[in-house]
């Protein structure tokens, strides 16, 4: 089932692919709870970030139990739009802050005009 | 195997979870760690043992299982610290520990930047934020810490539902039949891809051929048109012509000329998935253009102030506005 078959290009073991998938879904879900019971908006994007970090990590994962680069490649994708996003958010929440002079999202819970 | 004993894993994990994140002493903070730590484990340990492992995979499996307990234990420390910069040093810590797991799964590339991108670029970019934005002076103690960092909202329901999610997904790993089948066939088809990458880099593949024979000028491809024939014990034939003869001879490559996974990723993103590259750019684009647009400082300016930034005379002396008033 497993063993190394040259230098650099070990098979890889099914256990290790599960136990990579077990972290990325618990990943994942540690930034959905954190997402949803956070009330700063920095740390809800701040979890955001961790469910990519899931998501990624499943991907890699896949890819190596394929030995196909497809997987890797979305991964550098994810860190393009991740970034994106990071910055986009960031954007949005200084605008946030400099209204309401608070990062809390409970300040925005009527997304109504100020 | 039922996955019985994974939901009860599940089920204490999520109390830890709960425990921790609800306003609670210092005591059953402690034991709460505790709990949520013993379930992680035993979720980890169930996953493991849902496929047999043989004595030779255990090296790297328990550096895994290490990293694994770092990276979701730092993840948990980031949605409960009551600081908001101590959470983003704890996310870099996530992003280092996965890196670690990348290098494990052989994905050395996009482990290296992730750890450029992730902790070296974005983390910095939240600080930036989090220190801009900050409300409290930074005393150590997070007595002082503003309410809406100290207490979570809906902990309970939002536990319950994330690890729904988690038995239901992680469930699946145990519906997994004849694994050793399943892992034999990937094996193989693994090696192959390999080798398909191999053949899609002409300038590789010469210079493999050259590493075992520098006399070959070059490659060739096979009598049924394909550059590389894999066979069964995982290494390949390719056709190559030496300089001095003109009649092409096979050549047997050994499973270490596989490309590595940098080259391997480079070819995938450029011959592959050109679109998504170029695409990419372009997301990065825009969303340099939206932050410049929502940064900047939006002020109400009076007619006259307008006019003097724009380098005309005020309102009062303008005879043209004057006249067509």
């Amino acid at each position: 089932m497993s063993g190394e078959l040259a230098s650099g290009f070990t098979i890889v073991a099914g256990s290790q692919i599960s136990l990579a998938l077990a972290i990325s879904a618990l990943l994942f879900v540690i930034g959905l709870v954190g997402f949803l019971c956070r009330r700063n908006m920095i740390i809800m994007f701040l979890c955001t970030e961790l469910m990519f970090q899931g998501a990624a990590l499943a991907m890699i994962a896949f890819a190596r139990m394929r030995m196909d680069v497809s997987g890797q490649v979305f991964v550098i994708f994810i860190l393009t739009v991740a970034a994106a996003e990071a910055a986009l958010a960031l954007g949005l929440v200084v605008l946030l802050y400099r209204r309401r002079e608070t990062l809390s999202s409970d300040a925005w819970s009527e997304l109504g005009e100020s | 195997m039922v996955p019985t004993l994974f939901y009860a894993a599940c089920a204490i994990a999520a109390m830890g979870l709960a425990l921790i994140l609800m306003p609670t002493g210092h005591k059953v903070r402690l034991g709460a760690t505790v709990l949520g730590l013993a379930g992680v484990a035993w979720i980890l340990v169930l996953v493991i043992g849902a496929i047999p492992t043989g004595m030779s995979e255990v090296g790297p499996l328990g550096l895994m299982v290490l990293c694994a307990l770092v990276s979701v234990a730092s993840a948990v420390r980031v949605i409960t610290h009551h600081r908001p910069v101590f959470s983003a040093m704890y996310f870099v810590l996530v992003v280092i520990s996965g890196a670690a797991i990348y290098v494990l799964l052989s994905a050395e590339f996009v482990a290296f930047s992730l750890v450029i991108v992730y902790a070296g670029a974005i983390l910095i970019t939240y600080l930036f934020v989090l220190m801009l934005a900050q409300q409290s002076p930074t005393d150590i103690g997070s007595a002082d810490a503003v309410d809406y960092d100290r207490i979570a909202r809906e902990p309970a329901s939002a536990v319950i539902a994330g690890f729904v999610l988690i038995a239901v997904l992680g469930g699946s790993i145990f519906s997994v039949q004849d694994s050793a089948t399943t892992a034999r066939f990937d094996q193989e088809r693994s090696v192959r891809n390999g080798w398909r990458d191999l053949a899609s880099m002409p300038k590789l593949l010469l210079q493999q051929a050259q590493r075992t024979d520098p006399t070959v000028a070059r490659v060739v491809p096979r009598a049924d048109g394909r550059m590389i024939d894999v066979r069964s014990d995982s290494t390949a034939i390719i056709s190559v012509e030496r300089a001095t003869q003109t009649a092409p001879m096979d050549m047997i490559l050994s499973p270490s000329m596989l490309p590595d996974n940098t080259s391997r990723v480079g070819m995938a993103l450029v011959t592959k998935f050109p679109v998504s590259l170029e695409l990419a750019g372009v997301i990065l684009l825009m969303a340099m253009l939206g932050a410049v647009v929502l940064a900047r400082k939006q002020t109400d300016l009076a007619d006259d102030e307008r006019r003097t930034l724009a380098g005309l005379g005020t309102l009062a002396d303008d005879p043209s506005v004057r006249s067509s008033r």
